[in-house]
């Protein structure tokens, strides 16, 4: 029999509780897990369950007001008579397929012309990207002003140029070009990502092209456009996935209307108008679907037909 | 001194007393915010709605009122800025099983609502109760568009507001134009208005739109703003020029008359060119207000609610009138304003119709009227004695008791708006008054647009 003091010198002895008996692989995986804990949930309460939902009410007439009703595919077949459909996805379209390009081209460029050292180019820097995370009802309040049709700073630049002013936001021709110019003003966050790229390109090989003769187009077209090729295709897809769903800004300066006559009716506020204003939640899902069928085929054409340009150092990393 | 490193135990303990301290700091904040004694066992109402600040202030006098009234009541008011925001919440809310007890409604979800089962029917209360039950206690248009088909009331109309003319008193007595006013043989026929408007619109060198070489890019002086973004403005003359807007619940602006009504209007600012457009007034960062008190506009169509901000009080430079709508065929003015209602998932019925009843009483509406924001709904508040309660000077111009006592009795249209009006409005009426505003033709836009939206009321009505 072994008394207290003999019990306390002895060796301990493993603690029986299910934590301690873990192997350390286990605890290692738990940690994980509780550690990308906050995406997960974050994925199961805001995209699957609502998917699953937005799937169910597809199939429903709910106005919000009384309980769902089952109309099996009225709401797929609305999709092909919808004339609002038609104008939503050609805002939604013309507007991704103009400010993605020019706001890679824009970013691109702005990252190029900072990525070099000399004293104070952290302010400029700052200044490029500062406009990327102006909140979005400050933003839409300065670009209102600014596209105002008699006191706007664009239209005083396009006076002075010796155009005459454009009511910007209240025509159907140049709502959208409208919409584009004050994207590519936030163009600095995909500019800091290029920035980080083009710091990761070794000096060695641009003073090897150099020593071979390598020009300032040979240097960009050979090294580092192969050189940040992934960073260009990342940037795009996140630029593409982002702008064909705009909404926040386009719901605070038309007041959610999509106006001029529905010409900025992008297919998010469209989704927004049809289940909260018009109290048509089982068409906007089916809507949503739509939204998310688009970003899908296009995530697909673009990794198909791009992904295998895109020039990867250490593929098998 | 020695460092200690924190333990696993400090650390649970740590958090344990912030947790407390927390929670006791939230405990005192409740403690805070604490009903005063006498309304602790009261019954807690929640009334939701929107509006500015004088909104507000009247809606927190009428809640002291109410509870020094009835002591067991509680009602805490819930505010949102603007309607169409509120309607959203209100309709999550719905959904989630949190809506408010009583609520404002807006006019064109009314009807919705009553008929999606969410508004209690209240017309046996109202038969039963002493005071709303007196006969002519409401204009005699309050029941067109309060009660449904079947005579049942699931709300009570707020109060009326309906459009009218301010104008700048000053310059149209210098160009020798004698105002228009509520009374039958003061209100312009078309005509009228459209010579007078041309006399007073004058460009940079002078001249008016009909001389020669009038520039019609530099207008310095507009005769008349008609915006037609607030369906009450274009909807008087529609009606005016003997149209409808909503005829047999499905809208009716494709009708001949409706069509002529609306290009007239378009025709103030392409035609005419005695009219700012929209996107121009908006842009020269002016109200109407503002321009007709710096001189820049003669006169402005608005919502009677605008008394509020434009009266005699507030445009100070020059002296403010008003009057009636110039008449097509017949003097029209659209009467509407926002419903009370009780919400049916409410579990205070009696408390709530008590508040519901309170707010139809002369201390809440008054207090509306007394500042230029509504118009009297009771046939009281329009005899000599009533009008004495709420007719307040600097407020309320000389001739505005002829708008109540005599032009809205007789040409004020009242009517409910049907089920789905706000998709087939959103969708595709608010696109046509955008284009007709744009320069487009009446007869190019309106026939399409009301064919589309009225298949989505007919929709509407089938569910």
């Amino acid at each position: 029999m072994t008394t207290q003091s003999e019990a306390k010198t002895s060796l301990p002895k493993f603690d029986s509780s299910p934590r301690r008996s873990l192997t350390l692989t286990q605890r290692r995986n738990l940690t994980g897990y509780i550690f990308i804990m906050p995406f997960i949930l974050g994925f199961i309460f805001w995209f699957l369950i609502p998917a699953i939902v937005a799937g169910y009410l597809t199939f429903q007439k709910w106005d919000l007001i009384s309980p769902p009703k089952f109309i099996g595919l009225d709401n797929i077949t609305h999709l092909f008579n919808d004339p609002l459909l038609l104008l939503s996805l050609k805002a939604t379209f013309v507007y991704t397929f103009l400010s993605v390009p020019l706001s890679l081209l824009l970013s691109f460029f702005l990252a190029t012309l900072i990525n070099r050292e000399f004293r104070g180019i952290a302010i400029f820097r700052t200044i490029y990207y500062l406009p990327s995370i102006v909140p979005a009802i400050a933003n839409a309040l300065l670009w209102a002003w600014m596209f105002n049709t008699e006191f706007g700073l664009i239209n005083v630049v396009v006076r002075a140029l010796g155009g005459s002013k454009v009511a910007w936001l209240q025509s159907t021709t140049w709502a959208i070009p409208a919409f584009v110019i004050l994207t590519l003003w936030g163009a600095g966050g995909a500019m800091i990502i290029f920035l980080a790229g083009l710091q990761g390109i070794p000096d060695i090989y641009y003073e090897a092209a150099e020593i071979d003769g390598a020009g300032r187009w040979a240097k960009l077209r050979n090294i580092t456009l192969p050189l940040m090729s992934p960073i260009i295709f990342f940037n795009f897809v996140l630029g593409l996935i982002n702008t064909f769903q705009i909404f926040t800004i386009a719901y605070l300066i038309t007041g959610g209307t999509g106006g001029p006559e529905n010409s900025t009716l992008f297919l998010v506020l469209y989704i927004y108008r049809t289940g909260f204003r018009s109290q048509n939640m089982g068409y906007a899902a089916a809507l949503s679907w739509v939204l998310f069928l688009i970003l899908m085929v296009l995530s697909f054409i673009i990794f198909k037909y791009m992904g295998s340009r895109v020039f990867y150092e250490n593929p098998g990393e | 001194m020695a460092s200690k490193n924190l333990s696993r135990r400090d650390f649970l303990r740590l958090s344990g007393a912030a947790a407390a301290l927390i929670g006791s700091g939230l405990d005192l904040q409740s403690m805070l915010h604490a009903a005063p004694p006498e309304l602790q066992d009261a019954v807690k109402l929640v009334f939701g709605g929107w509006g500015a600040t004088a909104e507000d202030n009247g809606v927190q006098a009428a809640i002291k009122q109410f509870q020094t009234e009835n002591p067991n009541i509680s009602v805490e008011w819930q505010l949102t800025p603007q309607a169409p925001d509120y309607m959203q919440q209100l309709l999550t809310n719905f959904a989630a099983g949190t809506a408010p007890d009583t609520s404002f409604i807006t006019s064109d979800s009314y009807e919705t609502l009553a008929v999606g089962g969410q508004l209690m029917d209240i017309t046996d209360r109202i038969a039963s109760d002493p005071v709303l039950s007196q006969k002519d206690y409401f204009f005699p248009q309050e029941a067109a568009r309060s009660a449904d088909d079947k005579g049942r009331w699931h709300g009570i109309g707020s109060t009326w507001v309906a459009s009218h003319v301010y104008y700048n008193a000053d310059m149209l007595d210098k160009a020798g134009i004698k105002p228009p006013g509520f009374k039958d043989d003061e209100i312009w026929d078309w005509d009228t208005f459209i010579a007078n408007a041309k006399q007073l619109t004058v460009d940079a060198n002078g001249k008016h739109p009909d001389d020669s070489g009038f520039d019609k890019d530099n207008i310095q002086t507009w005769a008349v703003d008609w915006p037609l973004g607030n369906a009450s403005h274009p909807t008087a003359a529609v009606y005016s020029n003997g149209g409808q807007w909503i005829k047999d619940g499905l809208l009716a602006l494709d009708s001949p008359e409706a069509l002529e009504a609306l290009q007239r209007l378009g025709d103030l600012v392409y035609v005419h060119n005695v009219a700012p457009r929209t996107a121009a007034m908006s842009d020269l960062g002016m109200t109407n207000t503002q321009m007709i008190d710096n001189g820049r506009l003669a006169m402005g169509i608005d919502g009677s609610w605008a008394l509020s901000w434009m009266n005699p009080s507030t445009v100070k430079n020059v002296k403010l009138g008003t009057g009636a709508l110039p008449k097509m065929k017949q003097p029209a003015a659209f009467m509407q304003a926002h419903f009370h209602a009780i919400i049916n998932s409410t579990k205070h019925p009696e408390e709530a119709w008590k508040w519901l009843r309170f707010l139809a009483t002369p201390f809440y509406t008054l207090s509306f009227m007394k500042i230029g924001l509504w118009l009297p709904s009771q046939t009281a508040q329009v005899t000599p004695d009533g009008l004495k309660t709420w007719v307040t000077e600097g407020i309320h111009p000389a001739n505005y008791v002829d708008f109540v006592t005599d032009y809205l009795p007789k040409y004020g249209v009242a009517l409910r708006i049907p089920p789905g009006y706000i998709e087939a409005n959103n969708n595709f009426i608010t696109p046509a008054f955008q284009a007709l505003a744009d320069g487009q033709k009446a007869a190019d836009v309106f026939p399409n647009a009301v064919k589309q939206a009225n298949e989505v009321l007919a929709a509407a009505a089938k569910a």
